[in-house]
């Protein structure tokens, strides 16, 4: 009988564990996520970015925490003055651990996508040729993956402005992409809540794009 | 009530541990000894950890408890750990060093006698888009290259000519797989191009000696050319040029893509409206058919397939000096295929493996005057090799390859054949070895055994690179290299042995943002080269009986920076090449040879009319010739050799180029050398006959446009 309890016990134990978030994983990832939004310098950015790495390897089984590392390190190089390919490159190998932890996922793909781009505006006249298709596909897959992800809208809006200034074209189908996607932007901020962990980034940058038509 | 049990149990279940702290503090710093910031330092398995600061310092608590892994890890430094067995309190560790990790970015790379295109590389001299986009090439890969250093334009050969030593010593590879005859058929003194198309490849590496131990049977130089990835998009890709019409259609999905492609091009409709020097009974005129594919495997797996087969032809009268009238009729048809499909995949335990396996089918049917030559040459190249990075510091390539190979020419009318057969195989490694981020050694071996020589050979080659600056490289390469004759010859004295080189290469480059100084200097000796009686139509007394050198420096600089929307390279090569070989019995100075090369390439866009507007200006002091009617070989030079073409890409559209380009837009009547009869007239004088060009000036129009559900696709690849 005893035993019986015990084993009773162990198993609810365990499928609760399983069932009920993980209360410190959360509250770390809160943590960080605010931090994120007040980085002022590359050592905050550094901090931050370690420890999302530092959950990254406490749960390997969440794709959550590379993402922000990721996105960090490659919004370090339009901010700060690092090695901008190594940083890309650190970013890139950081994104494709996601991507194994989390298949064919929308803001995984798109910011791979955001990655090749970094990489494209450090050398866009021999770069662009070859890996502008290839950012474009990401964001087209990333699209695909969820319609409803303002981050992949708003990049694709970012990668035709870019292309469009390079071949002397308007705006126009960036802006009409940027528009798309602050719309979804808005339906995103009415779902966001306290704990709230997924992306939210990229809504001035959407706003950066539209305005250019007016 | 329920959600509260569930909560409440959530937090028993997740609290492993009694709140009892640690404060763990130490320093950090990096093999200078200067502090090291940023470092990621944790407990392993939690989220209890911090970064370093500034002055390489951390301090965290943690309420974990008993043995715990302590980590510190930084990307591009190699991760340290440490069990430690963690009581309440504070706890200092002490000073600990981390190591940078080597790679690509931050070590130096060995640069003698090596010029890579890459899109994504640093140590890059082009770009696979300059190859297509320099006006002189007109969108022929080796046209790109005669204006990189160490190489000489032969203008009515077409092919490329490295340092003194004839075209046949440059080995040319599709992912590090052999291709055979991957230049046109072409009759005497017109200009071939290569068969492949720019766009099929990603990068290129093209070696001017001391090169790998991963190539051999090539005595000059090796290019590698390396086919893309999977596509992007599907596409379909249009072109209509003056001289031809072509369609691509690609399909892709994120895991594999299928390109097929077809061309036609015929010189006819152009010659009949531009003067001629040469004699055309039916200009040249070819199609092509090409598959290109490419699959990801499973785990990081890639499966390429090319194919690609086409039939050309031409007709013309070749003059001939000290006889009256039209000369002698020259027909030629030529059927090619080349096939190759090859395996590479990369293994976490840092095994990257290589299989392939390409075939090279080639048949000339050459009617020269009366006489009807088939002419057949098969080769098969099976290639497997493993590179193993053994740490960061070391890493080692080895392989095994064979050829298979059959060649043979027949006199059709009179029913008189030859022909030979041979198995070639050969082991490699090479190994490389970093000492320090500054300093990189490499030193490889490769055994070679040809069936048909019934010979077993070694080439050892080294290697070695020296951060001098933060910018500048010094590095030095030196090696054996073995070649077996020509096919031609082969097949008269099948028992020809191998033809041996030396090289020796010291070279300094110089790259920061946009700027790229290259300055090498050579020496390259020459052994066993074929010489024989009688002259190259008819070469009897085969033996590897010449030798030779060649020796020189040569100058490349690259500004991409200095002016706005302008790029712009100068390139001079010297070379001073004697050697003994073919007809020559004594050493002289080859034809191919020309002492002092200068090009020019500059393009700029001008983003007002959304154009690329290019020119590409060449000269050499000349190509020596024997004139028999004085004394001596090769006892003649003629006028200097020049060449200005220019270019101008349209982009109306993000999917539509407009490409016009002219060649030699001067007019300046170059000459390659001399043909003299083979006996002299009454008065005892040879007659002469210049070599020219086919005609003064060609000039090609294209319009390349590209349909796809992505309006901003373009060809530019395809110009």
């Amino acid at each position: 009988m005893k035993k019986l309890t015990l084993t009773l016990a162990l198993a609810l134990a365990f499928i609760f564990s399983a069932f009920c978030a993980d209360p410190a994983y959360e509250n770390a990832m809160k943590k960080q996520i605010t931090a994120m939004k007040s980085i002022r310098s590359l050592e905050e950015s550094q901090a931050v970015t370690n420890a999302f790495l530092r959950i990254a390897e406490a749960k390997p089984e969440e794709w959550l925490p590379l993402y922000y590392a990721a996105y960090l390190q490659t919004t370090a190089i339009f901010r700060f003055d690092v090695d901008k390919d190594q940083y890309l490159d650190q970013a890139m190998a950081l994104v494709e651990k996601a991507e194994k932890i989390a298949l064919d996922n929308s803001e995984v793909t798109a910011i791979k996508g955001y990655v090749v781009m970094g990489k494209i505006s450090l050398d866009p006249a021999s770069r662009g040729q070859s890996m502008s298709p290839q950012a474009m596909q990401l964001f087209g897959k990333a699209i695909s993956l969820d319609r409803e992800n303002p981050r992949a809208l708003m990049l694709m809006a970012q990668m035709e402005h870019g292309m469009a200034q390079f071949f002397g074209q308007g705006p126009e189908k960036a802006c009409g992409l940027a528009k798309n996607a602050i719309a979804l932007y808005a339906k995103e901020d009415a779902k966001i809540s306290d704990g709230y962990l997924l992306p939210t980034w990229g809504k001035p940058q959407a706003e950066e794009v539209a305005s250019l038509c007016k | 009530m329920k959600v509260r049990l569930i909560l409440l149990t959530c937090f028993l279940v997740s609290q492993t541990s009694v709140f009892a702290q640690t404060i763990l503090s130490g320093k950090i710093m990096d093999e200078k000894n200067q502090p090291l910031p940023g470092v990621n330092v944790f407990i392993k398995g939690s989220v209890d950890g911090t970064s370093s600061d500034a002055a390489g310092n951390y301090q965290f608590e943690t309420t974990k408890t008993g043995t715990q892994t302590l980590v510190w890890s930084m990307m591009g430094f190699k991760s340290q750990e440490k069990t430690i067995i963690l009581e309440a309190g504070a706890r200092e560790i002490p000073a600990l060093t981390l190591r940078e990790e080597f790679n690509e970015l931050n070590t130096v790379t060995i640069s003698a006698g090596a010029m890579e295109t890459s899109d994504e590389k640093k140590s890059v001299i082009l770009r696979p888009l300059d190859i297509v986009t320099t006006p002189s090439a007109n969108g022929d890969i080796i046209g790109a290259f005669q204006t990189l250093p160490g190489t000489s334009t032969v203008g009515n050969d077409g092919r490329l000519f490295v340092r003194g030593g004839d075209a046949s010593e440059v080995g040319i590879y599709i992912d590090g797989l052999k291709v055979a005859n991957s230049y046109g058929t072409t009759a005497a003194n017109v200009p071939t191009r290569n068969r492949f198309n720019p766009n099929l490849f990603k990068g290129t590496f093209f070696s001017t000696g001391g090169y790998s131990a991963e190539y051999g049977q090539a005595l000059s130089s090796a290019l590698a050319m390396n086919t893309k990835d999977v596509a992007a998009r599907s596409q379909g890709d249009v072109s209509i040029l003056s001289v031809g019409a072509g369609y691509s259609h690609t399909l892709a999905d994120d895991k594999r893509s299928i390109s097929l492609s077809g061309n036609v091009l015929d010189l006819a409709p152009y010659q009949t409206l531009v003067q001629q020097t040469f004699d055309w009974v039916r200009a040249p005129h070819s199609w092509d058919l090409e598959l290109a594919a490419q699959s990801k495997l499973k785990k990081g797996g890639m499966l390429k397939v090319l194919a690609r087969t086409e039939s050309g032809g031409m007709e013309l009268w070749q003059a001939e000096p000290g006889v009256v009238g039209n000369g002698v009729l020259v027909n030629l048809k030529n059927n090619y295929s080349y096939a190759q499909t090859n395996w590479r995949k990369a293994y976490e335990n840092g095994w990257t493996v290589f299989s392939g396996v390409s075939y090279s089918h080639n048949q000339d049917e050459v009617r020269y005057d009366s006489v009807d030559i088939d002419r057949r040459n098969d080769l098969s190249h099976l290639k497997f090799s493993a590179v193993k990075d053994i740490s960061d510091r070391i890493s080692a390539k080895s392989g095994v390859e064979f050829f298979i190979h059959s060649y043979s020419e027949k006199l059709t009318r009179e029913n008189l054949s030859r022909t030979f057969d041979e198995n070639e195989s050969y082991v490699f490694t090479e190994w490389d070895w970093y000492l320090s981020r500054k300093l990189v050694l490499r030193g490889g071996i490769r055994v070679g055994n040809s069936k048909l020589a019934d010979k077993t050979w070694a080439d050892p080659r080294a290697s070695l690179a020296y951060q001098v600056s933060k910018n500048g490289t010094l590095s030095l390469a030196g090696g054996r290299f073995h070649q077996l004759p020509v096919d031609n010859f082969r097949v008269l004295n099948p028992a020809l042995q191998n033809s041996q080189a030396n090289h020796l290469i010291l070279n300094y480059l110089y790259q920061t943002e946009g700027i790229t100084l290259r300055a090498e200097t050579f020496y390259k000796s020459y052994d066993e080269l074929v010489v024989f009686e009688g002259n190259l139509q008819s070469p009897r007394d085969l033996q590897n009986a010449g030798s030779g050198f060649a020796k020189g420096f040569d100058v490349f600089f690259r500004d991409r920076q200095s002016l706005k929307n302008t790029d712009y390279w100068i390139t001079y090569s010297f070379v001073d090449s004697q050697r003994s070989y073919n007809h020559y019995q004594t050493r002289v100075q080859p034809g191919f040879a020309p002492r002092h090369n200068l090009s020019v390439v500059v393009k700029h866009f001008v983003t007002s009319l959304k154009s690329q507007i290019g020119a590409s200006f060449s000269i050499n002091d000349g190509y020596p010739y024997t004139d028999p009617n004085q004394a001596g070989e090769m006892n003649s030079k003629t006028r200097p050799y020049q060449n200005l073409s220019l270019s101008w890409s349209y982009l109306p559209k993000p999917n539509l180029i407009i490409h016009g380009a002219v060649t030699n837009v001067l007019g300046s009547e170059n000459i390659f050398g001399y043909n003299y009869a083979l006996n002299p007239d009454e008065a005892g004088h040879y007659d002469s006959l210049s070599i020219q060009q086919s005609a003064p000036r060609f000039i090609v129009i294209g319009v390349f446009l590209t349909l796809s559900k992505d309006k901003n696709a373009n060809m530019l690849n395809n110009l």
